[in-house]
Formats: structure tokens, sequence, C-alpha cells
């Protein structure tokens, strides 16, 4: 049977792919989207918690559907910033914006 | 059986999260991602969550990619470049430490799930956690409206 400890190694790993991904991804809309993979790791860590600890509340999976918004809410202004970079810099990688003024 | 499909979910979910963050072409990587994200959804519902699951396939699994493809495609980034080699040096050393540190999760092992319904999740919001979801309704209102403002053309 499934374990709590296996949701939780799961999401353990997905958070070590993301944490792999937000440092070496070079273009930014990849890191973007690997700190959508940690935000998810997280997300799954605090749904599976609460439907094996917490069978009143379920806290966590109401903590869940928060992080999916922030989630939301993150991604949308981080892409309206990197339009705006593409706009006065020609491209969205890393060494395209390593100056302090552009 | 739901050991078995819990395995065939998680193996397939760190094959595309893999992919999701190595492949060059930025198209495949944010399709690896929706379907991370989809099978993520059938995880939730193996936690006996519908709610959530129903939740991440509209939003993680569907709407998020599909921002990220039109973004891709209006900056025109094809590919991500290859990493530096000090990069891979630290992704690395993180991910070995990352995983020394969430070594311990494996020692959580008794427990039995607790199915729950969309009711229950939906009553909880509204009652426990009503403060906090009246919070993220502005947060979603004020992000949009900052998103507007920023992506928009200047007129000069």
């Amino acid at each position: 049977m499934v374990t709590l400890g296996h949701f939780l190694l799961l999401s353990g790993l997905l958070m070590v792919i993301g944490l792999y991904g937000v440092l070496t991804r070079r273009n930014l809309i990849a890191v973007l989207m690997s700190v959508e993979i940690l935000l998810n790791a997280a997300a799954l860590a605090f749904a599976s918690v609460a439907a094996y600890r917490d069978p009143q509340i379920f806290a966590g999976q109401v903590f869940a559907l928060f992080i999916i918004v922030v989630a939301a809410a993150e991604l949308s202004i981080g892409f309206a910033i990197l339009l705006n970079v593409y706009r006065t810099h020609g491209a969205v990688t890393d060494d395209a914006i390593s100056e302090m003024r552009g | 059986m739901s050991l078995t499909a819990f395995y065939v979910l998680a193996a397939f979910i760190l094959i595309f999260a893999v992919l999701a963050v190595t492949t060059a072409n930025m198209v495949r990587a944010a399709l690896s991602l929706a379907v991370t994200f989809f099978l993520v959804a059938g995880l939730y519902l193996l936690l006996g969550s519908p709610a959530l699951a129903a939740i991440q396939f509209m939003v993680n699994a569907s709407a998020i990619p599909i921002m990220t493809l039109f973004i891709i495609m209006m900056t025109q980034s094809r590919t991500s470049p290859a990493p530096r080699t000090w990069q891979l040096v630290a992704g690395f050393l993180a991910a070995a430490a990352a995983l020394v540190f969430f070594k311990g999760a494996v020692g959580h092992g008794d427990g039995q799930i607790t199915p729950v319904s969309p009711e229950t999740l939906g009553v909880n919001l509204l009652q426990a956690a009503l403060l906090p979801f009246e919070v993220a309704s502005l947060l979603l209102l004020l992000a949009m409206v900052g998103a507007i403002v920023l992506a928009r053309r200047r007129a000069d």
C-alpha cells in the first residue's frame, strides 16, 4: 500500500529536479518553469500530509490550493517582466541582463 | 493496485520533470512540464482529492503551459543555451545536498489516506480559510492588472 513516505519522497525528488533546473537553466523562461516544478513539489507534500495526517480540516490541501494561486500570480508577473526584458535587450537569456544599467 | 498506479505515475512524473529541466528545445520542455503537471493531477486523485486534481488539471496542466508557450513564441526563444560548467557543478551539488536532506522522508510509513470530498474542501476553504481566500482573490486581481500594465506596449 502507498504510504506517506512514498509521496514525500516523490515530492522531495521533484524538488531536487526543480532545484537543479533553477541553477542550470540559462533561458529565463526555463528558470521560471523550474520554479513551477519546485512549487508543485511543495503543494504535493502539503496535500499528501493533509490526506494522511489531518482527517478533519485538510488544512494542507487548502494550502496546496493557495500555492497554485500564488504560482499562477508569480508566473504571470514573471512573464510580463520577461516580455519587457525581451523588448529592451532582445533576448531572455541570463547574460542578456548581466549589466546593472541596460 | 494503487501501489502499481503510484509507481507508474511517479516514474513518468520524474522522467518528464527531468526532461522539462534538461531539454534544450524550449517548446518540448514546456510540453514535458505540462505532462508532468497532468500526471501530478493523477497523483492527487490517488490521494483521494478530486477537487485538487481538477484544479491542478485546469490551472497547472492547461492554463500555465499555454501561457508558457505564448511567451516562448513571443520572445522567440527556441532553445535554452547549454549550461556553463560552474552551473552544472552547482546544480549537481545542490541536488545532492537536497537529496541528503529529503532522504529522511521515507521514514513516515504508517497512516491511512482519508479521501476528501470537494464539498468538505470547499466548506473548509470558505470557513476556516476565509481571510486567505479573499486575500488570494485580491492577489490574483493585482497580478492580472500588474501583468497588463507591465506587458503593455509603450506609446513611444
